[in-house]
């Protein structure tokens, strides 16, 4: 880093009518973070506060949230009717919705979302069979939330089981275990799989 | 009137001089020394590479014609705000490690001074970046770290879902693969019993070992092309089995 009073001039010019930085000399490090400043503008004016700063990270635009939950809701309902793959889809939306959020807006919140509607889908993909993307999606909710999340741990534990996957079935219930010593059906998978494993 | 002749001018100059050399050779030395230390330290590599946020920031505020207007300057200060907290967390991990390896000199001293110097730059460029942001806004510089870890965290949670999830493609495919695999497996198994290749006691043991592993895991797809339930693997006896698979083979 420079010194606290000098700084390197960087050819940059401003598009006057859409507002878009751009380098004169291209070199792709500048390019992808202009890209990113630019996103991060666009983001800012849609946020549209009077001062055109982000707001404080609480409270959150109830909006979205309430938009989210609501496709969970008929998502969930979905799948007690058993349409699956129609679960499936409205939870893709949600998915989508939710990592759409401002970017200035809580992080944990997005974690806790993202993290109950990946378990949901991977759920739904097992109701039909698509043991691989049930496997990925329980992989990326425990990802989001390790402790307080059995049944992402579960889910991709029967999958990779229901693959015959034996061997990473087993290592990732015993991690799923170090977070949730007491649960009963991860206890429950780990004495199935090592019972395949015995055959 | 005191008697400068009875002073010996000669001799007096021998203690002044002495003073002179003395007092000179320190001071020569002590600016010899700075200098070349202060040399030194400028010539060290600098801890982090170079700010890119923070230049990008400071051009767009010199730019001349046309004036780039404040929202962009405030995006830019909120990515200059991520990129100087990505720096401080990256300074207070090193701290404690790089403190623990001077004192057992596995490091050089010029590590250490340049460490400091980041730690000293780093704290001058978060206050110009809090005065910065309250020039914009009046007290958004309380809150303009928040909102940038926020950010930061938050793009760091969607790389990795979408890193993992990515993933999904490639291991639907290897699925798919792997499951038409086990069914011709099987199927090959079913069609080699049925031309009685094996006698019934070593199929007992091949078909209970193929069951132990592939059964479990394709049981539902493979029954529902079969056409038969999958159960059959568990219970009976050779015997039993092989005549059954047989009928089931003839589906």
């Amino acid at each position: 880093m420079e010194s606290p009073d000098t700084f390197t001039l960087l050819p940059l010019e401003m598009d006057p009518s859409t507002k878009a930085v751009t380098a004169t000399h291209s070199n792709s490090a500048l390019d992808s973070e202009l890209a990113a400043l630019n996103s991060l503008h666009r983001n800012l004016l849609a946020a549209g506060t009077h001062t055109g700063t982000p707001p404080p990270p609480v409270p959150v635009n109830p909006t979205r949230s309430a938009q989210i939950s609501k496709l969970r809701e008929s998502g969930n309902n979905e799948f007690r009717k058993g349409h699956h793959s129609q679960a499936v889809k409205l939870y893709t939306l949600a998915i989508d919705m939710a990592l759409g959020r401002p970017s200035w807006e809580p992080s944990g919140l997005v974690r806790e979302e993202v993290s109950g509607l990946l378990s949901n889908r991977a759920q739904a993909n097992m109701a039909q069979q698509n043991w691989a993307e049930g496997a990925v999606d329980a992989e990326a909710s425990v990802e989001m939330k390790k402790v307080a999340n059995a049944k992402g741990w579960w889910r991709r534990g029967k999958c990779l089981l229901e693959m015959g996957r034996l061997e990473e079935a087993e290592n990732w219930v015993k991690q799923g275990l170090e977070f949730e010593a007491t649960e009963q059906d991860l206890v429950q998978l780990k004495a199935e799989i090592e019972k395949k494993k015995g055959v | 009137m005191w008697p400068f002749d009875a002073v010996d001018w000669l001799m007096l100059l021998v203690p002044i001089a002495y003073l002179f050399i003395l007092v000179g050779s320190l001071y020569t030395f002590s600016s010899i020394y700075r200098k070349r230390t202060a040399a030194k330290a400028a010539s060290l590599e600098p801890w982090f590479p170079q700010h890119t946020q923070r230049n990008i920031y400071l051009s767009l505020l010199h730019m001349e014609s046309p004036k780039c207007p404040d929202s962009i300057l405030k995006a830019a200060l909120l990515r200059r705000a991520s990129e100087d907290i990505t720096r401080i967390m990256a300074i207070r991990n090193a701290k404690q490690a790089l403190q623990a390896l001077l004192q057992k000199g596995s490091v050089g001293d010029d590590l250490w001074q340049r460490f400091q110097r980041a730690e000293k730059e780093i704290e001058e460029e978060l206050r110009d970046v809090v005065s910065e942001a309250n020039a914009f806004v009046p007290n958004w510089g309380q809150t303009i770290f928040q909102s940038a870890s926020e950010m930061l965290q938050n793009s760091q949670i969607r790389e990795r879902v979408n890193d993992i999830l990515a993933t999904s493609d490639a291991e639907k495919e290897w699925w798919e693969k792997r499951r038409a695999e086990i069914k011709t497996d099987f199927m090959r198994e079913l069609d080699e019993e049925k031309a009685g290749i094996r006698s019934p006691t070593t199929d007992g043991s091949v078909t209970g070992s193929m069951a132990g592993s592939v059964a479990g895991s394709v049981a539902g797809s493979v029954a529902g092309s079969v056409g038969d339930d999958a159960v059959f693997v568990e219970g009976g006896g050779p015997a039993e089995k092989s005549s059954k698979k047989k009928r089931r083979a003839k589906h």
